[in-house]
């Protein structure tokens, strides 16, 4: 293991469990210029090690790893930590990312992924530790203004009516706070437990949502498809 | 010749000449190039003697060499066939003809003769049996026969009786030789000595005594019946060898016959179910008999065409090397009887191919003669196993080839595509790394040089990886039934955080239904199609639009490029193909990855000149049945 000291003790720590030392050499200087504490592990028994010792705020875990399967960390981390996991896989590896995010990861990163791309997903998960999760209730970006505790939406300051579903679509994707939402964990979410393997209601439900709260449906700006694992609401993003 | 489009007759019963018939009707019909009539009379007589299973074989033989078959009821053969020909206005009628068993009956009018009596307009092609192909032994029961060679001594006394008695056996001996030698040819050899000695006793008691008393003592009377007993043990000799040929010529005709359709059913079968399902079907109508094939597994047997319970097979173990050629006494494939069934080994040229397991449907088994044509059936069965093997073999050597020609092409190509962009990216780096102070504009030129050319490497190898997996079946589409709309905001998404995006006009309408469709793949498809359309066309916006046509969706990049020469408008699609006089960038994979994913997806895309210039990409994805229930309160 490696202790990078970046900023001041009270800044966020981060554990890289990541195999590749071409990449940790990427992401170290990186996270450490942000000002972040990083801690690195080349492998999952010395990740599991370092992250019950030091307990860090956020771990950025590779899902392919020498001495153990990534989902099996992904499952023996989330048995005692609910701090943030953000997983790195390789590309097309639709299927594991959806697992590992069905199992309790924050959000992914596919690589190759740029820095920009990089620290936006950790300033979202790390945000979800700093804010209760219920803490915010009135969301805000460009045009599209969501206030849950009075559950009311509008757009350019005009009030847009949504479905009772609709506007259960988009609590959900609100509470989770820019991290990606699986179909899966989207369809318990509006339509409970018997919403299983109906993806295409969903597909529909965001269609109509797009249509209503986007300038152009066809250039989402705020509800950003993660194509067959989910969707995400970006509310950083420009416009 | 007659006008070609009248038709050939053949009549057919179910004798095993009817193949010889069939093929006979198919060579003239195809010499006269005229069609061709199989056709089967069921008459009141026939009915019960012939084989209708037999029957349909036969016209499904004929069937498949192109005949149209009919099955017709008629009072006589005669009668059905001559009302046939008139109304089919045939040309020529072919049926067979036996030679009958009863001397009187072919001095009668068989069916083709009475044909000819009828007058008609069609010429008549009898094929006559082989010689002595209908001999058969007489059915008849010991006690019809024994009464039945009474009743011919009987009457060979009488006959005796008329003849003018001096003492002379001239006449007599011809009528009882005759006598004893249709009893010996009609019910067997035992009959036929017993009819000599009794036709002694009888000479002796009724024709002698008392009125050839004299002869009684006589040497020579006595030398004429011994000469007669001789001469009958002769005939019945050489008839039970004539019979004997006879049923030889008729069983080699019947094997034959049936290994020429199993060898047919064979060669048609292309998997070892297909093979198992012939041998299975042939071994039980020839042999009457239920037939699996078995190939050895890790553990027991894997049996075709219908599973076997393992307890009711022996361990490979002990049936391998008792039927394994070399291991076994005598002929090594000879059926080897266990457990009331029996088994042959599968030997093909080089090695067992499998085990023919047959369990016979009677008790005793199956009798030794049949072992010779079950024998040429496993050599039939375990030759048609090693040709699907071979078969199996050359296309996977084929693939081999094909893998590695593509992977020297493909060597070739990244050699050259892969090392142009870490050639820029080491360089720059290096440059970088250089002792002194680069101006701020140049440090960031190189930098971005690195990202760029190291996000070509990028896509360059996700072309080469998703290709590579889709064509080797590893990446299936997981289709789901989705907006397009869906997909193409994703794609765009992507496209727009890239730097120097040229704006793209989409026309989606809104009531466009749902799709099946892999969106991860779809997206990428998408992305290659306008990143062409803006490389080919630079500055200019690229079009994509879409509707919708019953049973499918239509899709279209339009770009206004220089376009695709039209006899390059397929091979775009080829792997690594780039027209000539493509600039930099690319290695002609992306539009090869387009067609595979959007022929995993059940659907084709097409190249095509656009009017006013430039080319239009059209894909067609199927649209299967309904899409799925809407939710309420949907649009």
């Amino acid at each position: 293991m490696t202790e990078h000291p970046g900023g001041p003790a009270s800044s966020p720590r981060i554990l890289i469990v990541e195999d590749e030392p071409a990449l940790r050499r990427f992401l170290v200087p990186t996270l450490v210029g942000q000002g972040y504490q990083v801690l690195t592990a080349a492998t999952a028994t010395e990740g599991l090690a370092l992250a019950r010792s030091h307990n860090p705020d956020l771990v950025l875990l590779d899902l392919g790893l020498p001495d153990l399967d990534g989902m099996e960390v992904l499952r023996q981390l989330r048995a005692w930590s609910r701090r943030p996991i953000v997983i790195l896989s390789a590309r097309n590896q639709e299927r594991d990312k959806v697992r590992a995010l069905d199992q309790g990861a924050d959000d992914y990163l596919a690589k190759p992924f740029g820095a920009a791309e990089l620290l936006a997903r950790l300033r979202v998960a790390l945000r979800r530790t700093l804010q209760t999760e219920a803490g915010e209730t009135v969301v805000a970006s460009g045009g599209l203004r969501v206030d849950l505790g009075r559950r009311v939406v509008t757009l350019d300051e005009r009030p847009i009516h949504l479905t009772a579903l609709e506007y259960r679509l988009l609590e959900a994707l609100v509470r989770r706070n820019g991290r990606v939402a699986t179909h899966a964990q989207l369809l318990a979410d509006v339509w409970g437990p018997g919403g299983a393997g109906n993806t295409h209601y969903l597909r529909i439900y965001m269609a109509m949502l797009r249509r209503k709260l986007e300038a152009d449906p066809t250039r989402p700006r705020h509800f950003i498809t993660e194509p067959n694992v989910g969707y995400r609401l970006d509310l950083d993003g420009p416009g | 010749m007659d006008a070609p489009a009248r038709p050939i007759l053949v009549a057919l019963g179910s004798e095993a000449r009817a193949l010889r018939l069939i093929q006979a009707a198919f060579r003239m019909a195809r010499e006269r190039n005229a069609p061709w009539l199989a056709v089967h009379i069921a008459t009141a007589s026939g009915q019960g003697t012939e084989d209708e299973e037999q029957v349909q074989v036969w016209l499904q033989e004929a069937q498949r060499l192109g005949a149209e078959t009919r099955i017709v009821r008629a009072p006589t053969l005669a009668q059905g066939l001559a009302d046939l020909t008139r109304s089919t206005q045939a040309q020529a009628l072919l049926l067979g003809r036996s030679r009958n068993r009863w001397p009187w009956a072919r001095l009668g009018h068989s069916t083709a003769d009475e044909l000819q009596r009828r007058g008609l307009d069609a010429s008549l092609e009898v094929l006559d049996d082989p010689p002595d192909a209908a001999w058969e032994e007489a059915p008849g029961t010991p006690f019809n026969a024994t009464v039945g060679a009474f009743l011919v001594l009987a009457a060979c006394t009488g006959l005796a009786w008329l003849v003018p008695r001096e003492g002379n056996l001239s006449l007599v001996l011809p009528v009882y030789l005759l006598g004893v030698a249709f009893i010996a040819h009609r019910w067997g050899q035992g009959l036929g000595v017993l009819a000599s000695a009794l036709s002694v006793l009888l000479y002796n008691f009724l024709l002698e005594t008392p009125r050839f008393s004299q002869a009684a003592g006589h040497w020579p009377n006595l030398l004429f019946f011994l000469a007669m007993l001789l001469a009958a043990q002769l005939v019945m000799g050489l008839l039970r060898r004539l019979r004997l040929q006879a049923r030889e010529v008729q069983r080699r005709e019947l094997h034959m016959a049936s290994l020429y359709l199993l060898g047919r059913a064979l060669a048609r079968s292309r998997t070892p179910e297909e093979i198992a399902g012939a041998a299975s079907e042939h071994i039980g109508r020839t042999f009457r008999a239920k037939a699996w094939l078995l190939f050895p597994e890790a553990e027991g047997w894997r049996a075709l065409p219908t599973p076997v319970e393992d307890r009711d097979l022996p361990p490979p173990v002990e049936l391998g090397p008792s039927l394994a050629v070399g291991e076994r006494e005598g002929d090594p494939l000879e059926p080897l009887p266990q457990g009331g069934a029996f088994y042959l080994s599968l030997t093909g040229t080089d090695r067992s191919e499998g085990v023919l397991r047959i369990l016979p449907s009677t008790d005793g088994g199956l009798p030794p003669r049949t072992w010779e044509l079950l024998k040429a059936f496993a050599v039939q069965i375990a030759l048609a196993l090693e040709r699907l093997r071979w078969l199996e073999e050359a296309r996977r050597a084929q693939v081999d080839r094909e893998t590695e020609r593509l992977r020297n092409t493909l060597l070739g190509a990244i050699g050259h595509d892969l090392r142009t962009p870490l050639a820029a990216i080491h360089g720059a780096a290096g440059t970088l790394l250089l002792p002194g102070e680069l101006q701020e504009s140049t440090r960031r030129d190189l930098l971005a040089m690195i990202q760029d050319e190291s996000e070509r490497l990028a896509h360059l190898l996700g072309n080469l990886l998703d290709l590579t997996r889709l064509e080797s079946g590893v990446l299936q589409a997981q289709k789901e039934w989705q907006p397009l709309e869906e997909v193409v905001g994703a794609t765009l998404g992507r496209l727009d955080r890239r730097d120097g995006a040229v704006p793209i006009q989409v026309d989606l309408p809104a009531d466009l239904p749902l799709v099946p469709l892999d969106a991860a793949l779809m997206e990428q498809v998408l992305i290659n199609l306008l990143t062409n359309a803006q490389r080919h066309a630079p500055g200019q916006a690229a079009e994509l639009r879409a509707w919708s046509e019953p049973g499918r969706l239509c899709l279209e990049v339009a770009d206004r490029g220089v376009g695709v020469p039209e006899a390059f408008r397929e091979r775009i699609f080829d792997k690594f193909f780039r027209l000539p006089g493509a600039g930099e960038g690319g290695v002609g994979l992306g539009l090869a990855i387009c067609r595979a994913i959007i022929q995993a997806h059940g659907g084709e895309i097409h190249a095509e000149a656009r009017p006013g210039g430039g080319t239009t990409f059209r894909i067609d994805l199927p649209l299967p049945g309904e899409p799925p229930a809407l939710p309420e309160g949907a649009p």
